[in-house]
């Protein structure tokens, strides 16, 4: 939609003039959603990485793969809507450190190296022997990837391994800096009421977590029932712990942020109560709902010591839950903190377009695009451990 | 240290030492010259040809038209008021060089040369006329809560329905003035005096008329009578009798009678007192142009005290059923009844005419 | 590596890369999650290099500074229009370098109704997005306060929008005056996320972000900004505070001025006299 603005937004009240162009559409939402399940997932890898949690082994390496695989398209919605693309690298070439969308370029490019020299430890032996036994392209892209290198000697994977250790404690801050990073990126603005929170990257923060667990199940579940595998209990039960307890945390954050809020009645407060009552009530509605009902999905499992198909079941329902609960969260964040007019005097209503390069398609379209990747990446390093030993050896 | 750590390293520093070379590569020269940014671009932002120039700059062309609008109450920058020629005319830009004036009608809505766009003529130079409709006016003037009480405003319906701002102000100099601007007749009243020997048979001798529904002419202003006649002589306001009179005329025939007729002295006329004195009360909206007592301050409008009841109560119906048309006359006899229409011309009549 | 470009950077000798060097640590602690975030950064030091070519000026020898007179001001909206044409803004009801706002108490309100030149209202008003005025939807209304207030970028002492910018495309001069590099802004828009008054607006056509520079072409040539130069009613002051009897330097004088949303912390550099509690 270059050269034309689609439509100026409606509104009540007073708001500033150039307030009726919304400058951050969905394409924003998308980002620190992508983002969050990135966090979410790599986070589980390091469960048992770093902190030896042996239950999440059979997902380790297959969440590794899942956090590259997302982080590729994190860049993706921003490109999408700067109105200058083609200098995007102005912020690589001159980053003015004072603003925290500079570090973007060299977070994001720090962490992709980070996970890819990571996996890459994770896979070495698997590339090595695949190396040898692949010819044609794959046996050459797999042959580079060696870096002439066949060297899978007991020695040489313990050196191996301890690289991939200092790397997966290097990733943890990392991925939290990664994260924590985009909640700065809104709680550090004094200009809008909604977002100027010093609660706003922890919030952020816990619920990526969340979320990318919650992918990580749907991707697991999903994917076994795919190849016919058998599914881990024990790796499903601390999937639902991990995720029980950062939910929790995240819930009383929220609360208590909004309690604050109306508990503090600061001038405007009469608009906030609007926005929530009113552009973005469905939006709340989901997130709130949503969020309860995992929680309460996700106790009654643990309470329970479900096991077998009904925590299958209940996992992959508390799964997709939290992917849609935490976007509407995105989404009331993003959108709700731009509805609310500066002048605290009136708010906006924002319609997304639904084509366009800041539409509704170009979203969706953005956002599958990991999944395919996900399911090439995986065909060309297979994660999952037994199988693939099982194929090496036969 | 295994080979592929060693190989490892080298190619992260590689990629290390591209990506430093590639920053200061691609990083603008003038970058960091004096913050943050890039320093040419400050002589950039301030090389931009400003597009408003200033009331001095149209003065070395419009001399004559700065002249009266700098001696007018659009100048008055002591007491807060300074409305420059752009303000209505819209930016000078480059006119009146047609050279570098953009051509596309984006490019000018861009410059906001809205002003420009009616009459400017490829090849020709550039025109800035401010629009002669109310809406140029009535930006500052239309009466609106929330103007300060010091900025002169009017009820637009009230003040002169829909005719222009332009028949009676002059946009350069405002100001409509009530004293000081004289009547003093060019022509020969001696001359005028031997040519209205063609007006007596109507008019009567010196100027007042044999018969009411025809109009006094002793002591109306003289600018008013060379209006009329022009206007009857051109067809602008027909009318059979006068328009075969008046097209023997030439302008000094027209200034030496109108020097004759303003030189003499009227006499008032007598009318019914009680709807005098009902057409007093609604003589309010004339008296902005005719006075108070119909006696106008301004040469270019007729006297009314004095003159023949039945001519003003004709004129004004006529004005009403559109028989004569007036940018002003015409919108205000529209609100008039018939009975108003009576009493105005008995209050006229009465009023006292010197 | 991308990642360790920032580690390569500290090895590096030069001047520029000393700077380098204290951003790469910059974005070190930054990564850490402690950012230290000076407030009072933002001046540039522009005393060593040699004033930017700019014929007939010196930056350092001006502090610039604008003031608005709320009750002198009549709503005519000569200073909206004069702003569009002589910085090519864009032509429409949503995009503004400066508006104006109409604030009104009827009798017994206890807030203002307030619209500017965005309202429906007052957009059928003027039937096109080209030309502005304010409709008359009070005439018959019983208003007990009524009154006009102009508004523009603030050029903030400590402005939001510059310490916001990722590439350094807008920055602040010696002089006062806040600029963006339109040659150089990516278009993300943070700034007009982060400025409190609603004073940047994004150029579609464009692609980046635009905003008042007080008419920097025009004050750099000894002109007055356009809007100051068409305000038939001297609402609009502007000036330098370096000279004692420039026309602002008088105006805060002679006032008791106000700024808008001092809680901020941007410490604006426009001035206004005869506003109400509900400006902001």
């Amino acid at each position: 939609m270059i050269g034309t603005m689609a439509q100026a937004a409606p509104y009540v009240g007073y708001v500033y003039p150039n307030e009726t162009d919304i400058p951050w559409s969905v394409l924003i939402v998308i980002y620190p959603y992508i983002t969050g399940l990135v966090a979410g997932a790599f986070i589980v890898s390091s469960l048992y990485h770093v902190f030896g949690m042996e239950r999440f082994k059979t997902v380790a390496r297959f969440a590794l793969l899942t956090a590259v695989s997302f982080m590729f398209f994190v860049p993706v919605p921003l490109l999408f809507h700067l109105g200058n693309p083609q200098r995007a690298f102005n912020a690589v070439l001159t980053p003015h450190w004072t603003s925290a969308m500079s570090a973007f370029s060299y977070v994001a490019g720090f962490y992709i190296c980070l996970l890819l020299l990571e996996i890459w430890f994770a896979f070495r032996a698997d590339i090595v022997s695949l190396a040898k036994t692949k010819g044609g392209l794959l046996g050459r892209a797999y042959r580079i990837l060696t870096l002439g290198s066949d060297d899978v000697s007991g020695k040489a994977l313990a050196i191996d391994h301890k690289f991939a250790f200092a790397l997966a404690v290097i990733g943890i801050p990392a991925a939290g800096g990664l994260h924590g990073y985009v909640g700065f990126l809104f709680g550090s603005l004094k200009s809008r009421e909604w977002w100027s929170s010093d609660l706003m990257p922890i919030i952020f923060l816990l619920s990526a977590v969340v979320s990318g667990i919650g992918l990580l199940v749907v991707l697991y579940v999903a994917y076994s029932k795919f190849r016919k595998a058998a599914l881990d209990d024990a790796c499903l039960q601390g999937l639902a712990k991990t995720m029980w307890a950062f939910l929790t945390v995240v819930l009383l954050i929220e609360g208590l942020e909004l309690l604050e809020m109306f508990y503090k009645s600061l001038e405007g407060i009469e608009m906030v109560q609007r926005l929530i009552e009113g552009p973005i009530r469905y939006g709340m509605f989901l997130q709130w709902g949503l969020s309860l009902m995992v929680f309460a999905t996700l106790s009654y499992l643990i309470l329970t010591h479900a096991s077998g198909r009904a925590l299958v079941t209940g996992m992959f329902a508390s799964g997709i839950g939290m992917m849609l609960g935490v976007l509407a969260m995105r989404w009331n964040v993003v959108i709700g903190g731009q509805e609310l007019s500066k002048t605290m005097k009136g708010l906006l209503i924002y319609y997304p377009e639904i084509l366009g390069h800041e539409g509704l398609l170009a979203v969706l379209f953005i956002f599958l695009c990991p999944f395919i990747v996900l399911w090439l990446v995986t065909r060309f390093l297979p994660p999952w451990e037994s199988k693939a030993r099982k194929e090496v050896s036969s | 240290m295994p080979k592929h750590i060693m190989r490892l390293m080298v190619l992260v520093a590689a990629a290390a030492i591209v990506g430093f070379s590639a920053k200061i590569y691609f990083t603008d020269k003038s970058y960091y010259r004096y913050g943050h940014y890039r320093g040419d671009s400050v002589a950039e932002i301030a090389g931009d040809t400003p597009r408003f120039r200033g009331s001095t700059y149209c003065k070395s062309c419009h001399e004559k038209q700065y002249a009266v609008w700098a001696d007018s109450p659009h100048n008055k920058p002591a007491e807060g008021r300074h409305v420059q020629c752009e303000v209505c005319h819209g930016p000078v830009g480059l006119h009146p060089n047609r050279e570098g004036v953009p051509s596309s009608f984006d490019e000018r809505l861009a410059l906001g040369a809205k002003h420009v766009l009616s009459s400017e003529q490829n090849g020709a130079p550039t025109k800035l006329p401010a629009r002669k409709d109310k809406t140029e006016c009535i930006q500052c003037h239309e009466a609106m809560p929330g103007r300060p009480t010091a900025q002169r405003q009017v009820e637009l319906a009230a003040h002169a329905g829909t005719a222009p701002c332009v028949s009676c102000h002059d946009p350069h100099a405002p100001k409509i003035s009530y004293s000081g601007m004289p009547d003093k007749p060019k022509g020969n009243a001696a001359a005028g005096k031997v040519l209205s020997a063609n007006c007596t048979a109507c008019h009567g001798p010196g100027g007042e008329s044999t018969n009411p529904v025809w109009p006094n002419l002793a002591g109306q202003h003289a600018t008013y009578l060379i209006n009329a006649l022009q206007a009857f002589k051109s067809g602008a306001r027909p009318n059979e009798m006068m328009g075969g009179m008046a097209a023997g005329l030439n302008d000094a025939d027209m200034e030496n009678l109108a020097a004759y007729f303003s030189g003499r002295s009227c006499k008032g006329i007598g009318a019914d007192k009680a709807k005098a004195a009902l057409g007093k009360k609604r003589s309010a909206s004339c008296a902005l142009c005719h006075g108070p007592t119909g006696v106008s301050p301004n040469p270019s409008w007729p006297d009314l005290a004095g003159q023949n009841e039945a001519y003003l109560g004709a004129t004004l119906k006529s004005f009403k059923d559109g028989g004569r048309v007036h940018p002003v006359m015409s919108s205000v006899a529209k609100t008039l009844s018939d009975t108003a229409i009576d009493n105005l011309a008995a209050f006229y009549a009465s009023a006292n005419c010197k | 590596m991308e990642s360790d470009t920032s580690e390569a950077k500290k090895a590096e000798p030069g001047s520029a890369l000393r700077r380098n060097f204290l951003r790469a640590i910059g974005a070190g602690v930054a990564c850490a999650g402690v950012w230290m975030n000076d407030p009072l950064q933002a001046a540039p030091p522009a005393a060593e290099a040699a004033p930017p070519d700019i014929p007939g000026y010196d930056w350092r020898k001006h502090k610039w500074a604008f003031g608005v007179d709320a009750t002198r001001c009549i709503g005519c909206l000569r200073c909206v229009e004069a702003c569009k044409a002589e910085n090519g803004v864009t032509q429409d009801a949503h995009h503004f370098r400066t508006w104006v706002e109409r604030y009104v108490y009827l009798e017994g309100d206890e807030h203002a109704r307030v619209d500017s030149q965005s309202d429906p209202g007052n957009i059928a008003a003027s039937d096109s997005q080209q030309a502005f005025r304010f409709d008359n939807r009070y005439a018959s209304a019983p208003v007990e306060k009524a009154f006009f207030v102009p508004k523009l970028c603030n050029h903030c002492t400590h402005p939001a929008c510059v310490q916001v910018c990722p590439t350094g495309a807008t920055y602040q001069t010696p002089d006062g005056v806040v600029l963006i590099d339109h040659s150089y802004c990516i278009g993300c828009q943070y700034c007009v996320q982060a400025c409190p008054y609603g004073a940047r607006e994004f150029n579609h056509a464009m692609g980046v972000t635009d905003k008042c520079t007080w008419c920097y072409h025009r004050i750099t040539k000894g002109l007055q900004p356009a809007c100051v130069e068409v305000c038939p009613v001297e609402a609009r002051v502007f000036g330098d505070r370096n000279d004692p009897d420039s026309p602002i330097s008088r105006f805060i004088r002679n006032n008791r001025v106000s700024v808008l949303k001092p809680q901020t912390g941007n410490a604006p550099n426009v001035f206004y006299a005869g506003i109400d509690k509900e400006v902001s």
